[in-house]
């Protein structure tokens, strides 16, 4: 029965587990205790790792690439965009939603694992500057959040069945909430660089 | 005022970027679907036409923050190699846009539910997502000083970046 429940509620019972798992890190000081740890690997990325030592030592390397993560995080924003769009009804509304969500999660995905891959190189140039920025953990939060919300919670749920089987609200919800996230994403980043 | 007000700086700066995710993004999103990477299901025509929308929307916010962004340095910019070949670019990306919606208009409706556009409209979206791949690159270089008039002494260097009390120094 347990299992049987757990199969047709996964999505929610994931969320409740990541937010409890959340709740205890604080509960019990661990995010405390894991922030200084992890300043030697900062360090490392920076000065010992060869993405590091490449960002450092090739200034238009970097700028090429910072370039690179721009260009992706345009094609994250215009998927999301046209999806969600499409879900508030704004957009596209003669095509159906399920062939746009369904049509642009390729896209949305080898973007995002682009973003990753040359975030990773850009924050490891300046990873002793990063580490000290409120803004960057915020933007690390709000990217963990929104690979969570689309891969667990909005693509399952909008795959599950006809969008016209959804509450409306809920859709909105949806959309309105996608939207949010990969913004703070987008707008964190470009923080970073006033920071 | 723009630029020594830490806050207008930013956000001008910020809101400038951050739209490329409706321009850029939205046009990426119909280049795609001309090259059948994404919606190879769906009308290409329809998709062209209902983000154009957008996409003029935010190139019109790009077009007003990247002006002001240009008032507010405006030397540092116009001797800017890498402003003069981005400027450069984005005429040739409007003019293969121009070139490009009329090739689309032109064209047959027969090849639209297809999965990939013909030959000429795929060549056009190529050109389309190099020239703005370049443009977003050269607008990441400008803030980096490698070849701003003070460091460069190459003669054709400082002749594409305009740097006139240079050349005259020679």
């Amino acid at each position: 029965m347990l299992s049987n429940f757990l199969s047709n509620y996964r999505s929610v019972a994931g969320l409740i587990f990541v937010v409890l798992a959340v709740a205890l890190v604080e509960l019990f000081e661990v995010r405390a205790s894991v922030y200084p740890s992890l300043l030697p690997f900062f360090e490392w990325l920076k000065y010992s790792s060869w993405i590091g030592y490449l960002g450092i030592t090739f200034g238009s390397v970097y700028a090429t690439v910072q370039a690179v993560h721009l260009i992706s995080m345009a094609i994250i924003g215009g998927t999301v965009l046209v999806t969600d769009l499409r879900l508030l009804g704004v957009l596209l509304k003669d095509i159906p939603s399920e062939t746009i969500t369904k049509g642009t999660h390729q896209c949305f995905k080898y973007s995002l694992s682009v973003a990753i891959a040359t975030g990773i190189f850009c924050a490891a140039g300046v990873a002793d500057k990063v580490y000290y920025m409120p803004v960057f953990w915020i933007k690390m939060l709000a990217l963990l959040v929104g690979s969570c919300f689309m891969f667990f919670i909005k693509q399952p749920l909008l795959n599950s069945r006809s969008h016209s089987e959804i509450d409306p609200w809920i859709l909105r919800i949806l959309a309105v909430a996608s939207i949010t996230i990969w913004f703070t994403v987008a707008a964190t980043g470009r923080w970073i660089g006033f920071s | 005022m723009l630029v020594s007000g830490y806050y207008s700086w930013n956000w001008l700066e910020a809101t400038h970027v951050l739209t490329l995710m409706i321009s850029i993004g939205s046009l990426f999103i119909i280049d795609f679907r001309m090259l059948g990477w994404v919606l190879p299901g769906v009308s290409a025509t329809a998709i062209a036409d209902r983000l154009h929308k957008p996409m003029i929307i935010g190139f019109v916010i790009m077009f007003i923050t990247g002006l002001l962004l240009v008032y507010a340095k405006p030397v540092e910019n116009v001797q800017s190699l890498w402003f003069r070949i981005k400027m450069i670019l984005l005429v040739l990306a409007f003019i293969n846009a121009w070139v490009f919606n009329s090739r689309m208009r032109a064209a047959d409706g027969t090849w639209d539910s297809a999965r990939v556009a013909p030959k000429g409209l795929r060549t056009g979206a190529i050109i389309s997502l190099s020239l703005w791949c370049g443009v977003v690159a050269m607008g990441r270089f400008i803030p980096y000083d490698w070849v701003d008039c003070p460091k460069v002494s190459n003669t054709a260097l400082l002749w594409a970046s305009g740097c006139v009390e240079q050349l005259n120094a020679l």
